[in-house]
Parts: C-alpha cells; structure tokens; sequence
C-alpha cells in the first residue's frame, strides 16, 4: 500500500481555539428564494399562540411550543399559496441553531435550511481576549481561507432538535396554518 | 469565482458543504452534493424500513437487487470487515438491536454479529450467508461525504469541503483549520487539513453518564470493550477514515497506529488524561 506523506495533508496552525462556533449561511430573504424559488411574493403572516393554543402543539406533537410568536410567511405565486415558509429557532445543549422550514399547503416537509449555527463547549474560556479571536462568519465577510471559521471534527452531535423543530412545526400547521 | 456554504440535517447529524467554484455553479454544485447526501440517507439507513440496508436484512437469505452505489459500498464494508479481523464489523447489527441502539424491524431469526463470509456479493445483486444484520452506520456517513466531494467536482468546483458531523473532507486549493472536541468538551487544535479526510468518534469512560445529543455507539468484539477517547483518523477518502475510527478504538493499544497504518489511515492519537 502506498505510504503518504501525511504531514503534508494536515499542516501546523496557530492554535487559535475559540469558544464559540459560528457561521451565518443564509438571511431569511435568500432562504425564502432558496426554499420557494417559484414564489413571487412572501407576505408576513407571524402567528401569536396563547397558552392554551400552546399546549394542543404539545398535546399533537409530543414537543413543547416554547415560543409565543412563531415567524411565518406565507409564500405566493399569483395570489396563489405555494406554501409556508417558517424561521425558528433550536437551543440546545450544545448548540443554538437557526434554521427554516418550507411546509407544503397540504403539510409535507418542502425543504430544511440552516440560516445560522452556533456550537459552544462546556470547558473554560481560556483566554481573557476571548472575544476578539470570536470567529463568526457573516453574510458580509468575504470568505478568506486562511483565517476560515474551523470545522469540528469530534462526537457526532445529533441533529435531532432540529428534526423535533420541524415535526412540532407540523404540528403548528395542522392546528392553526391549513385554513389560512 | 465565488464561493458558498451551507447546512442541512442529514443523515443524523449537521452537514455542511463548501464550495468554491465559477459564480453561476456554485449553487447548483451545492444542491448535487445535498442531493447525493440525501440519496444515501434514503439507501443506507438501518431505521428506513425500506432502504436497500433493509431489504437487505430483511430477505431471510435471498439474494435482493440493490442501488450500485450500495454494492460498492457492501464491497469497501465486507472487505474491511475481513482486513481489520472484524474489528471493523458491519454484521453486528443484531448486537445492537438487542441492546435497543437500533430499531428491531422483526426479520426474524437473528445473530448478534457475523463474519464478512456472511456477506455476497454479485454484479447486481447480494444475500446473507446467515441471518445476521448489516449496519453500514460505521463508514456510509464517510462514504456520503465521498460522494458529495465527487459531486462538487463533477460540477466545476475547484475547492471545497463536506463535514458530516465530523467526518470530513476538504478538495482542491483550500487548507482547512480542524479543532477536535475532547472527552471533557473542550476544544484542540489538530492543524490545517488539505486534499485529505478526517474522521472522529467519541468513546465515552465508564464513569461519565450518556449525552443523549452524541448518541453514536461503538461496540468491541467479543473480548474487548472499545478504549475511551477521541479517536481521530486521517486518510484519503472520508469512508476509510470514518471505518478506521473504529478500529483505532477497539484495537490494543500497542497495535493501534500500525493497524489503522496498515488499513490505509493515519491515527491521530487521542488526547486523554
């Protein structure tokens, strides 16, 4: 078997080990066009939830409705719904997770996109200029690959709060979006 | 020339493309490699009741028409299996339905881990031997971010990666800088990866309780419990890193750097008090 030489494909980096993870991919305009391409038009359709409208999400869903305010936009392409285009938010143990979902009129899942991720650790902030090394991604900065957000390798962390996210939004939909 | 990133759930976990590519491909590009990521969710997964894996398990000994992507990866899998000396084992998926890690799709009769013997494989087609259950969980994630690397270069990128979860795997003129997540959650430092891949997994001590957020699990073979650690592999393409991984955790410690070697992997050791 061909021996490589691997020092050569995993190089010495300055060690810069920031606390917090961060990259943006997407503002919720480009996921709108990136989960609704056909869609003319997204009309502000947010849904304010009482308690009680809060416990029969849970009661359908099996998961909890933390949010009051859900923001929902409804897609349209001649006057006609495409469907639903909603933003919400995962906090996790270890990461907080922006993202939206695109629900079909009759409640099918279109499409998942992550607009923004977050991962922290447990462990000490090591160093007391922490947040100047605070390497987050915007929409904004050009991409330089030197100074690139670094990539985790480690224990895979499970994506299932973000699936739970979008079967109670499911949920959501049925109870308060199909007639709408 | 531009360059675009994006993150979907697949395949269990977060995954993340990066490409770099003339400005009209770049996201077309993207959607190829979500889409072959997708396509490997819907053939290889054990909970799916109607992924090749599970028609596979469930054909009680018949031979099953597969996707060629699957025979191939049944190939790399079998071959692995008998190369390691089953310390890389894709037949102990009846160990893990017994121990509720795994769905129980009721196929009946079943063993709790094989041999790759129990595995054949012709141009089209494959059988089991003997009832056991293949899980392909220890390198399909790997092998999925091969195919979506495959596919950002088919389609013009010139640079770019594909993390699942931390199997990763960086092309072209782009060098990466990797951090790995310790035992104890803090974050290390392992360099700069370029034109090469990289995988993780975490085997947990004795003494610390279950995460529910990390909920892969490794099994050892029948004398050996897997080592607690952060084991991390390098090697060309992310399936060979990805089922290296678990060899680098359950072989004896003197062995370990020189199996994942002789296996085509480079074991970057773990960091454990």
């Amino acid at each position: 078997m061909k021996t490589h030489d691997w020092a050569a494909l995993l190089l010495p980096t300055i060690a810069l080990v920031s606390p917090v993870y961060a990259t943006d991919y997407l503002s919720v305009p480009q996921a709108q066009r990136q989960l609704f391409p056909e869609a003319q038009v997204f009309l502000d359709a947010p849904l304010s939830l009482t308690s009680e409208q809060r416990d029969r999400i849970k009661s359908l869903s099996g998961l909890r409705q933390r949010w009051d305010e859900q923001k929902i936009w409804r897609a349209e392409k001649e006057g006609k719904l495409q469907g639903w285009f909603i933003v919400d938010d995962v906090i996790g143990k270890h990461e907080f997770i922006t993202y939206a979902a695109a629900i079909s009129p009759e409640g099918r899942v279109l499409g998942i996109e992550i607009l923004s991720y977050r991962e922290t650790h447990g462990g000490q902030i090591r160093e007391p200029g922490w947040r100047k090394h605070f390497m987050g991604k915007t929409l904004a900065d050009p991409f330089k690959l030197d100074e690139d957000v670094p990539n985790i390798s480690g224990a895979t962390l499970s994506c299932r709060n973000v699936l739970d996210g979008v079967k109670r939004l499911l949920a959501l939909h049925k109870l308060f979006l199909v007639n709408g | 020339m531009d360059e675009l990133r994006r993150m979907r759930p697949l395949l269990g976990t977060y995954v993340e493309v990066s490409a770099r590519g003339p400005t009209a491909a770049t996201g077309p590009a993207v959607a190829a490699a979500f889409h072959r990521i997708e396509e490997a969710q819907r053939l290889w997964s054990f909970h799916a009741p109607d992924s090749d894996l599970s028609r596979l398990n469930g054909a009680r000994g018949k031979a099953v028409t597969l996707h060629p992507q699957t025979l191939r990866l049944l190939r790399l899998a079998r071959a692995l299996t008998a190369a390691s000396g089953s310390r890389f084992n894709c037949t102990l998926g009846g160990a893990l339905v017994r121990r509720g890690a795994l769905p129980d799709h009721d196929h009946g009769a079943m063993l709790d881990r094989g041999t790759a013997e129990d595995i054949e494989i012709e141009s089209d087609r494959a059988r089991l031997r003997r009832p056991v259950r293949l899980t392909l969980d220890g390198l399909a994630k790997g092998y999925a971010v091969d195919l979506a690397v495959r596919a950002l270069r088919k389609t013009g990128m010139v640079a770019g990666w594909v993390n699942a979860g931390g199997d990763l795997r960086v092309f072209g003129d782009v060098v990466l800088p990797v951090h790995r997540r310790e035992i104890d959650g803090r974050m290390t430092s392992l360099g700069g990866l370029r034109d090469a891949a990289l995988a993780s997994s975490l085997v947990r001590r004795r003494s610390d309780t279950d995460d529910p957020s990390f909920p892969a699990l490794i099994v050892g073979t029948d004398n050996v419990s897997p080592a607690a650690g952060v084991w991390t592999v390098l090697a060309r393409s992310a399936w060979r890193a990805d089922a290296l991984t678990k060899v680098a955790s359950i072989a004896a410690p003197q062995h370990r750097a020189s199996l994942v070697a002789r296996l085509g992997g480079h074991l970057i050791e773990s960091k454990t008090e």
